[in-house]
């Protein structure tokens, strides 16, 4: 039951939320008397691009999300980890921080090989 | 109760406007851009962002095609004015706000009045221009002949698409009926858009990449970026309505992601020649022999380079000095007395040159040395400041603070170094900027580049050659 | 201490987050320097952002050839959402719409949505500009999101609770901001970067010509640009139970502290934003990876060694 009572004001909210962006759309559309949707080609200062702009984006982004999600994975120990630390006592803060410093010397050598740098 | 009337006239207060300059008329723009600080009226990046198109050029009816794409961009309710005299700025923008609040949209297409020599002039620069040209036949005042598309959508590559904006802005709405599917809607995703448009791609000029064409446009193609992966590329022509960008310029790039691959000037539209470039202008009339004083002169050079950073800020994101910054300029276009903007001058270049984020964000950016500057033909502040982009922007800084001592002298200009170099040497300032600033412009992400572009400022109305003095 | 707020307190939620955005948007509009122009006066120029959502609500729509339309619009809708349902573990007072016992994680989940929202916002209208923009969200994410996550649960760490009403429990007599000064700091930072907004405007860029937000125009564009007020009213009001003690304070009801403490730190998030240009991903990820995270990092550790020495 408690868990009932904790989730179900959010899905309400969910709910509303959505009633209240398609209310928007159906707004729009009344107070624009439903004219036609413009449809230009893409802006790209005023002359026509000569292709689809949908395509595989710069190499660069890839390294950094792997170490991102290699990162955020470990970080998200530390949300259970929070609600222990007392219980379990200095060892805990001990293996986390030596945990978290192998990871960030990681992220120093990938820094210096230059994977943080963008341009 | 006419709730439409109004949000039209709700619109119609404070609407967001669309600037686009066409060479030549920095005057005009200048006049602009003033009126709408004045009245605070917000600037609009894009079309869509944009309740109103201002078109700042010159008179006699000479507007480019593109315009009507942009105008095609713009989504109701909307209108557009063009501004041919800086004089009419005001009036202008009242007539603007005046179309909006009644929901009339503006006179009719710009380019109204033609002959048959403008149709193959523009011809000409469309082929260049790889099929932005689709417009072309709006050029007889919005009937357009649609019988003529068959064959011209050969050469345009993508004319189906924009055949169908043309249609129902311009054109007259609920008109398309008889019309093979290419040029409609449907025809955008049906299958024989694929086999349509393959060839026509092929005529585009694009070189290359076929892979596949959907909707009369090709994908992006691939090649191999700087460090050796194949990756995908774009080829955009970039400019000229961007916000922020030189009036006129427009560079061919090719883009991997964000990453510049390369940069070319892409021909545009010369200013007309027979008028001064404005930023150079005194220097030129001295040259003539007209007797034009130094504190003049100085007074436009301080103008110019704070139009320069008023441009170099927007593009960094930091409205709050730019707007300072053209609005300073504004004033000491109108005659303010040096002494009254000379303290507040002096505050905004310092605040500028002090601030670390700043530096810190442009640092090492778009670096040229002077001895390769002064190579190029470089004259000016970018030779005098022979490094990155922050560095540039310091001898702006540097050289306004000069000017605003300077207004007053009242001697006879005795030498040719304008704004953005020597107007005495065989080619204009700007165009030794351009030819020296492109080879910067590969490998730097497209931030970056905006940056280092608009740390030259480069002024394409000198390109004209009126830089020969 | 924690009370079950009432259902119908989700049906005023929304409502109080969007009085809230106007409310902000519009002291942004005054503080600008808008007030005073042509004429119109103080109240003019704080309804400005109230005409321009009239304007685009009654503007029409844009497509562009080949769109992907459904992922553009999913993403256009799920800014209000994430802002909504993020907001949903901020206690008024004392009092909040739901108060799991993960809410800091409920919220971080649902602010990360956002990341979602901008770059498919961005993908959806088939134009190389807004593509960029969207892209960029995704770099700046990159860059903010993992001192954002320390932030968060440094402030967990002190309360030793995922619990919303927990942490604001902990903050008897002594709020987080000030022995937790880096991780407010932090969280600061990320609340205007995840609403990308002010100095963190990057993925909207003009430079860009609005980035992902270029080829939107009528409600798709007030969607994407409301939106991001919401968020940064909902980072905001999160704030105020994590680091300056929700609703405690003398004389008046938690309510009026919380509403209080929030508009104080929107008013230090609107001034502090005109005095820094945009902060590029390509400097700010390197900033963010090699101090940021080491400074929340220290930051942790400290207040682990206070926690266990308590």
């Amino acid at each position: 039951m408690a868990r009932v009572s904790v989730w179900l004001p959010v899905l309400v909210l969910l709910g509303l939320t959505v009633a209240a962006v398609a209310g928007l759309y159906g707004l729009s559309a009344l107070l624009t008397q439903r004219a036609a949707v413009c449809a230009p080609m893409p802006f790209a200062g005023g002359l026509t691009p000569r292709e689809h702009a949908f395509s595989r984006f710069h190499v660069r982004w890839y390294p950094v999300t792997m170490i991102f999600l290699a990162f955020d994975m470990e970080m998200l120990f530390m949300y259970p980890w929070v609600r222990v630390v007392r219980q379990m006592g200095p060892p805990a803060v001990i293996e986390m921080f030596l945990f978290l410093g192998i990871l960030f010397a990681a992220v120093a050598y990938a820094w210096r090989e230059g994977a943080l740098r963008w341009t | 109760m006419d709730l439409i009337g109004v949000l039209r006239r709700v619109v119609a207060r404070r609407p967001p406007v669309l600037l686009v300059a066409m060479p030549g008329a920095t005057r005009e723009r200048l006049a602009v851009e003033a009126e709408l600080t004045r009245r605070g009226w917000p600037s609009a990046a894009s079309p869509a962002a944009a309740a109103g198109l201002v078109v700042a050029g010159l008179p006699g009816g000479e507007r480019p095609r593109w315009l009507e794409g942009l105008w095609h961009g713009m989504p109701r309710p909307k209108a557009h004015v063009a501004v041919d005299h800086a004089g009419d700025a005001s009036h202008a923008l009242g007539v603007l706000s005046g179309l909006l609040a009644t929901g009339r949209e503006g006179e009719a297409p710009w380019a109204v009045s033609t002959g048959s020599p403008r149709e193959a002039r523009g011809a000409g620069r469309q082929d260049r221009g790889g099929g932005q040209g689709a417009h072309r036949r709006q050029e007889t005042g919005g009937r357009d002949e649609r019988g003529g598309r068959g064959e011209r959508g050969g050469r345009e590559g993508h004319g189906s698409t924009n055949g169908r904006d043309g249609r129902s802005e311009w054109g007259g709405r609920g008109s398309h009926s008889g019309h093979h599917g290419r040029d409609g809607r449907d025809g955008l995703d049906s299958a024989h858009g694929r086999d349509g448009h393959g060839g026509h791609g092929e005529a585009g000029g694009q070189g290359g990449h076929r892979e596949g064409v959907t909707a009369g446009l090709p994908m992006a193609g691939r090649a191999d970026d700087r460090d050796g992966l194949r990756l995908d590329r774009l080829h955009l022509p970039l400019g000229p309505a961007l916000a922020d960008w030189p009036a006129g310029l427009v560079l061919d790039v090719a883009l991997q992601g964000d990453v510049l691959q390369s940069a070319e000037e892409h021909p545009g539209e010369a200013a007309p020649a027979g008028r001064y470039p404005y930023w150079s202008e005194p220097w030129l009339r001295a040259a003539g022999g007209e007797a034009v004083t130094r504190g003049a002169a100085e007074r436009r050079r301080c103008a110019s380079h704070l139009d320069s950073v008023g441009r170099f800020l927007a593009v960094s994101g930091w409205p709050r000095p730019a707007a300072r910054a053209r609005g300073l300029r504004d004033r000491l276009l109108h005659g303010a007395a040096a002494g009254d903007v000379a303290p507040e001058v002096l505050r905004l270049t310092r605040g500028v040159a002090r601030s670390r984020t700043l530096r810190w964000l442009t640092r090492g950016l778009g670096e040229l040395p002077a001895g390769r500057a002064g190579e190029l033909g470089v004259t000016g502040p970018a030779l005098t400041a022979g490094g990155d982009v922050h560095a540039r922007l310091c001898v702006w800084l540097r050289e306004i603070e000069c000017s605003v001592h300077r207004m007053d002298d009242a001697r006879a200009v005795a030498d040719a170094g304008g704004p953005r170099g020597r107007l005495d040497g065989g080619l204009p300032p700007s165009r030794a900027l351009l030819d020296a600033l492109l080879p910067l412009l590969p490998g730097a992400e497209f931030a970056c580049a905006r940056l280092v572009l608009a740390s030259f400022d480069p002024d394409p109305d000198e390109f004209a050659g009126a830089g020969h003095a | 201490m924690p009370e079950a707020a009432p259902l119908w307190a989700a049906l005023v939620l929304p409502a109080a987050l969007c009085l809230g955005a106007v409310a902000a948007a519009g002291f942004d509009a005054v503080v600008g320097g808008g007030a005073g122009r042509s004429g119109s006066g103080v109240l003019g120029t704080a309804s400005a952002p109230l005409r321009e959502g009239l304007r685009l609500l009654a503007q029409q729509r844009r497509t562009t050839p080949s769109a992907d339309v459904a992922l553009g619009r999913v993403g256009l809708g799920l800014v209000p959402v994430a802002a909504v349902l993020a907001a949903a573990v901020v206690p008024w007072g004392f009092v909040s719409v739901t108060d799991p016992a993960v809410g800091i994680v409920w919220f971080n989940a649902m602010e990360v949505l956002a990341w979602a929202a901008v770059w498919l916002a961005g993908w959806g209208p088939n134009s190389v500009l807004s593509l960029i923009g969207g892209y960029r969200f995704l770099a700046q994410g990159l860059a903010y999101e993992l001192p954002h996550m320390f932030a968060l649960t440094t402030a967990g760490l002190g309360a030793e609770s995922l619990r919303v009403s927990d942490v604001v429990g902990a903050q008897q007599g002594l709020w987080f901001a000030v022995w937790m000064p880096a991780a407010f700091a932090v969280y600061l930072l990320s609340a205007a970067a995840m609403s990308y907004w002010g100095p963190f405007g990057y993925p909207l860029g003009g430079d860009a010509a609005g980035g992902a937000v270029a080829e939107y125009s009528g409600v798709d564009r007030l969607l994407l640009l409301g939106g991001r007020w919401l968020l940064l009213v909902a980072t905001a009001a999160f704030s105020v139970p994590l680091f300056l003690g929700g609703g405690q304070g003398p004389l008046l009801p938690g309510w009026a502290w919380t509403l209080l403490k929030t508009a104080a730190v929107l008013a230090v998030l609107i001034a502090a934003r005109r005095m820094l240009p945009v902060l590029r991903a390509d400097r700010y990820m390197e900033f963010a990876w090699m101090v940021l995270v080491p400074l929340t990092l220290l930051q942790a550790l400290f207040v682990a060694v206070v926690v266990l020495n308590r």
